[in-house]
C-alpha cells in the first residue's frame, strides 16, 4: 500500500511539475472547465426564471444538487481523465504494452499515472457552488454530516471511476471505435437532475440501473435533509458492484489485448 | 468544380467507413434527448407554459436542433484541418490547382450527409414514442425560409471551425481553444435553453452575435419560435453579414498563416 502511495506521489509530483512548465496550457483548460461549469449554472438560472421548482426542488436545492454533481466529475477529471483516456488510445495504438512491463497492478499504474492539476482547482469553485447553494437555503450541516457528504463524494467517486474504466475497456473488443468515453459523458448529465424527475422505466434505467443519479442526490440529500441510511446503503452497495464489475470488465478485456507494435 | 465534386465523393466514402461511429453518436443523442426530456418536463409541472411556449412546443425545439446539427454542425472538421496542417498534409495542397476551403468545404458537406442520414435511423424509434409531446406549426413558408437559414448556419459553423483549425498556424494546440468555443456556442447558440428565455436584453444582445445564427435562428423559424416576417428578414440578413466575414477572416488566416508554415518533408 506504502508502495503504491509513494508511487502515485512521484507520478503526481510529475504532472504538477508539467502543468509548471507549460502555464497557459493549465490556465486555458482551467478556463475550459470553468466555462463548461457555468454553462450547467447558467442554465438552472435561466430554467428557474420561468419556474419555481423543479421536481419539488427549489433554485437554491438544485444548484447544491448540480454543485454536488460537479465536485464529483472535477474530482474524476483531476484524478483520473487523461489516463483513463489515454489508456483507450494506448490500447488501441498497442502503446499499452507499457504498462504491462511495469512492476505492479495495471489498472492502478494505467489509471493513476497522470494528474490534472486545472480540473482540481476547479473542484474548489464546485465546492464553492456548494457552500454558496446551502449559504443560501440557510443550512447548517453538523461536522458529521460534511463527513458522510465527503465519504458520499468519494462513492460517487468511485462509481465515476468504474464506469470510466468500463467504457474506455470496450477498446479491447472493438479497436476501431473511437471516442467511446463520450458515453460516459452522456450518462453523466442524468447526475444533474433530482431523483424525483424520474419516473417508470427511466427511473428503473438511470436511478437503480446505472446509479448515474444516486451518486450526485445521496450526498446533496445528506446536507439538505441529513443522514439517509437507503440513500448512503444505495451508493456504497453501487460503488462496490461497479468498482467489481470495472475490474472483470477489465481483465477480460486484458485478456484479448494483442500488442499492435511491431 | 469537377474537383470538388470527387472530393464531395471522397469524403462520402471515408465518412461511410466510421458509419458505426455516427450511428453509435446519434444514438447516444438520444439519450441527451431524454434528459432534456426529464428537466423540461418536470419545469412544466405545473406550468402549461414557459415562455409562452408549451412542453411539446419546447421539446421539438430540442429535437429539430439535435437533428439539424447532424445535417450542418461542425464536429471534429477543427480537429482535422489542424492535424493536416500539423502533419505538413497541407503541403500538397499548396502545389496544386485546388482551393483549401473549398476541397474542405466538399468534404464536411459529405460528412454532414452520411451523419444526417444516419441520425435518421434513431429518430424513426424515437418519434413513435414522443409523438404526444412534438408539435410542429403547419406555415409551409417555414420551410424554404429555415433552409436557407439552415445553409447559411452550416457555413457560419464551418468557417468557425475552419478559423479554429487554421490557428494551428499559430498554436501547436487548438483542442482548449475548440472547447472553450463550444461552451460559448451551446449558451449562446441556444443548444442549452432556448435563447427566447434570456432576459430581454441579453437575448437582443444575442441577435448580433454569430452563435445565435448558427443554431437557435434556424430552429426557431422551423419550430414557431419566431414568426414575424419583420424579424426574419433582419435574421438573414445579420445571418449573411456573418457568412460573408466569417469567410473573409478564413482567407486573411489562411493568407497570414501560410507567411508562417514551413513545409517539412517530403
Amino acid at each position: 500500500m506504502t508502495r503504491y502511495l509513494q508511487i502515485w506521489l512521484a507520478s503526481a509530483r510529475y504532472s504538477i511539475v508539467r502543468t509548471m512548465m507549460f502555464r497557459f496550457d493549465f490556465f486555458l483548460w482551467a478556463m475550459v472547465e470553468l466555462f463548461w461549469m457555468s454553462v450547467n449554472l447558467l442554465m438552472i438560472g435561466v430554467i428557474y426564471t420561468q419556474t419555481k421548482s423543479i421536481a419539488g426542488w427549489s433554485m437554491y436545492e438544485m444548484l447544491l444538487l448540480v454543485g454536488t454533481s460537479l465536485l464529483v466529475q472535477r474530482f474524476l477529471m483531476g484524478f483520473f481523465w487523461s489516463s483513463i483516456f489515454e489508456m483507450g488510445r494506448n490500447i488501441r495504438s498497442g502503446y499499452f504494452d507499457f504498462f504491462l512491463a511495469q512492476p505492479g497492478n495495471i489498472l492502478f499504474m494505467a489509471t493513476t499515472r497522470k494528474l490534472d492539476p486545472d480540473g482540481l482547482v476547479n473542484s474548489f469553485v464546485a465546492m464553492g457552488v456548494v457552500a454558496y447553494a446551502a449559504h443560501k437555503l440557510g443550512l447548517h450541516p453538523s461536522a458529521l454530516d460534511l463527513v458522510l457528504y465527503a465519504l458520499m463524494i468519494l462513492c460517487g467517486l468511485v462509481i465515476h471511476y468504474s464506469m470510466l474504466v468500463i467504457s474506455v475497456s470496450l477498446a479491447f473488443w472493438i479497436t476501431s471505435a473511437q471516442g467511446v468515453e463520450g458515453i460516459y459523458f452522456t450518462l453523466t448529465e442524468f447526475s444533474r437532475l433530482p431523483r424525483e424527475a424520474f419516473r417508470g422505466l427511466a427511473s428503473l434505467a438511470f436511478v437503480w440501473l446505472l446509479p448515474v443519479v444516486v451518486v450526485s442526490n445521496a450526498p446533496a440529500q445528506t446536507i439538505l435533509h441529513g443522514f439517509q441510511p437507503i440513500w448512503a446503503l444505495a451508493l456504497v452497495g453501487a460503488a462496490a458492484l461497479w468498482f467489481s464489475a470495472a475490474l472483470v470488465v477489465f481483465h477480460l478485456g486484458l485478456r484479448r489485448y494483442n500488442s499492435a507494435s511491431s | 468544380m469537377n474537383k470538388y465534386f470527387h472530393a464531395f465523393l471522397l469524403g462520402l466514402q471515408s465518412n461511410l467507413v466510421y458509419r458505426w461511429n455516427f450511428a453509435v453518436r446519434g444514438f447516444f443523442s438520444m439519450f441527451h434527448l431524454t434528459v432534456v426530456f426529464i428537466l423540461w418536463g418536470a419545469a412544466y409541472t405545473g406550468n402549461h407554459s414557459i415562455g409562452g411556449f408549451s412542453f411539446a412546443q419546447t421539446l421539438t425545439y430540442f429535437l429539430v436542433m439535435l437533428v439539424m446539427q447532424f445535417f450542418v454542425g461542425a464536429f471534429n472538421e477543427d480537429y482535422q484541418i489542424s492535424e493536416e496542417i500539423r502533419n505538413g498534409l497541407i503541403n500538397q495542397f499548396l502545389l496544386k490547382p485546388i482551393n483549401y476551403f473549398l476541397y474542405r468545404f466538399s468534404i464536411f458537406i459529405a460528412a454532414r450527409l452520411v451523419t444526417g442520414l444516419l441520425i435518421l435511423i434513431p429518430l424513426a424509434i424515437t418519434i413513435p414514442l414522443l409523438r404526444d409531446y412534438l408539435t410542429l406549426p403547419t406555415e409551409m413558408w417555414r420551410i424554404p425560409l429555415g433552409l436557407v437559414a439552415m445553409a447559411q448556419s452550416a457555413l457560419i459553423q464551418f468557417s468557425i471551425a475552419y478559423c479554429f483549425g487554421m490557428l494551428t498556424f499559430w498554436f501547436l494546440e487548438i483542442q482548449g481553444f475548440v472547447i472553450l468555443s463550444m461552451a460559448v456556442e451551446s449558451i449562446l447558440g441556444g443548444q442549452m435553453f432556448p435563447l427566447d428565455l434570456l432576459p430581454a436584453g441579453v437575448f437582443r444582445v444575442a441577435q448580433f452575435l454569430p452563435f445565435y445564427y448558427q443554431t437557435y435562428f434556424p430552429v426557431a423559424i422551423f419550430t414557431g419560435r419566431i414568426s414575424a416576417s419583420g424579424a426574419i428578414a433582419q435574421g438573414l440578413v445579420i445571418q449573411l453579414f456573418w457568412v460573408v466575414t466569417l469567410l473573409t477572416v478564413n482567407q486573411v488566416l489562411w493568407t497570414r498563416g501560410l507567411r508562417r508554415h514551413t513545409a517539412v518533408g517530403g
